[in-house]
């Protein structure tokens, strides 16, 4: 075989490699089978708020949990209609986080941040989070915080990291007490 | 037929290369998506919308939900200061300085990001539940046997990885910062081994 030819074989299956390489990191995400989305969907109910099980070395609901943080989650689907999340704040440590399915942290907000002890969001789609859920009830009562949703469904996760192990029932209690549903009647009312 | 066999080496060496580098930086990172402080790692974009693919793919396959590096930092260690596998079979003193922020947490893992069983039920210690001393500087010693202070249990486990969570506003807060973390993480020497 000639020189010539051999170095494109090599430039050719370089070249061939490249694009498997760029197939198999853009795919990859798509059908990861144990993203976080899909373990929780296992778990829960869309639109409805589950206190995850304290990550013990027997049972882990997600990998790399941590053992001294409490999580409740909620997997919200706005195709019918905004999502309301409401839940105490214990401490400045609690963080709110909102993701997309496929794991992007769009919006996060700390107890420290809001600095009061409870709080509702009302979750909207992009578009229709300003116009028609926004600014009206903002201007109305302090409670709510209006998240506008990237996508139709995504996962809202309340943290509350464990100021030492003795606090790990009184967090799960308060924990258990979080909503988050279809019904935001309440808030309607309050805005006519 | 000379001509098949040449396309057929072709494609399997490429399959070979493209899926090797592919899953290289998904699992490990580079110098573009994560930082590397002494033993510790961390990416960069995790959980940030517009993060790049590799980060993008990194998250998915790990299972995790990370929360974005302006409200919260992961930093992975599989190996001690030295850059040797951190193996439960070994003894090692983890210290660091006094770190200014909301919360810290320190955890143990195998490599499958399980937590360790051992009869303490101690997975971690935490800014709030570590000892510490007058200067708020801490030490914790992994170990399969009790030691005094904070000792986090390794148990049965074979290889190990630690996980620091750090939450709130910190003193890094880009790869820029990176130089500032490193007088910062704690170090993870090796005592001995059995």
């Amino acid at each position: 075989m000639s020189m010539k030819s051999s170095w494109s074989i090599v430039l050719a299956t370089l070249a061939m490699a490249g694009v498997i390489h760029i197939i198999t990191v853009l795919v990859l995400p798509t059908f990861a089978p144990q993203n976080a989305a899909t373990r929780l969907l296992a778990l829960t109910e869309t639109n409805k708020m589950l206190v995850l099980p304290a990550a013990t070395p027997a049972h882990q609901s997600l990998p790399l949990m941590a053992p001294d943080i409490r999580y409740a989650v909620c997997r919200f689907d706005l195709r019918n209609g905004p999502v309301r999340l409401s839940t105490a704040i214990e401490e400045d440590l609690w963080v709110i986080a909102f993701y997309t399915l496929s794991g992007v942290n769009f919006y996060t907000i700390s107890g420290g941040d809001l600095k009061r002890d409870k709080i509702d969001f009302i979750i909207a789609p992009q578009a229709e989070a300003a116009v028609e859920v926004g600014a009206s009830i903002l201007d109305e009562i302090e409670d709510v915080v209006v998240i506008s949703s990237p996508e139709q469904q995504g996962i809202a996760v309340v943290r509350a990291p464990l100021p030492g192990p003795s606090y790990a029932q009184r967090t799960e209690l308060v924990l258990s007490r979080s909503s988050c549903t279809h019904d935001i009647s309440g808030i309607d009312r309050i805005r006519q | 037929m000379r001509l098949l066999f040449t396309l057929i080496a072709m494609f399997v060496t490429a399959l070979a290369l493209g899926l090797g580098s592919g899953w290289y930086l998904i699992e490990q990172g580079s110098s573009l998506t994560t930082a590397r402080i002494g033993p510790w790692s961390v990416w960069l974009a995790a959980g940030r919308p517009g993060a790049d693919p590799y980060t993008v793919a990194h998250v998915a396959r790990s299972g995790r939900l990370p929360i974005t590096s302006t409200n919260a930092m992961y930093f992975f260690a599989r190996t001690d200061s030295e850059g040797e596998q951190l193996l439960a079979n070994c003894e090692y003193a983890i210290s660091g300085p006094r770190l200014e922020v909301t919360w810290w947490s320190l955890a143990v893992y195998d490599l499958a990001g399980r937590l360790i069983s051992n009869k303490a039920e101690r997975y971690s210690f935490s800014k709030t539940d570590a000892l510490s001393a007058t200067d708020g500087s801490y030490r914790i010693v992994l170990s399969r046997t009790a030691r005094a202070g904070n000792w986090l249990p390794t148990g049965e486990a074979k290889r190990l990885q630690l996980v620091l969570r750090v939450y709130g506003p910190h003193p890094w807060t880009d790869s820029s910062g990176a130089t500032d973390a490193s007088a910062l993480l704690p170090e993870i020497r090796k005592l001995r081994c059995q």
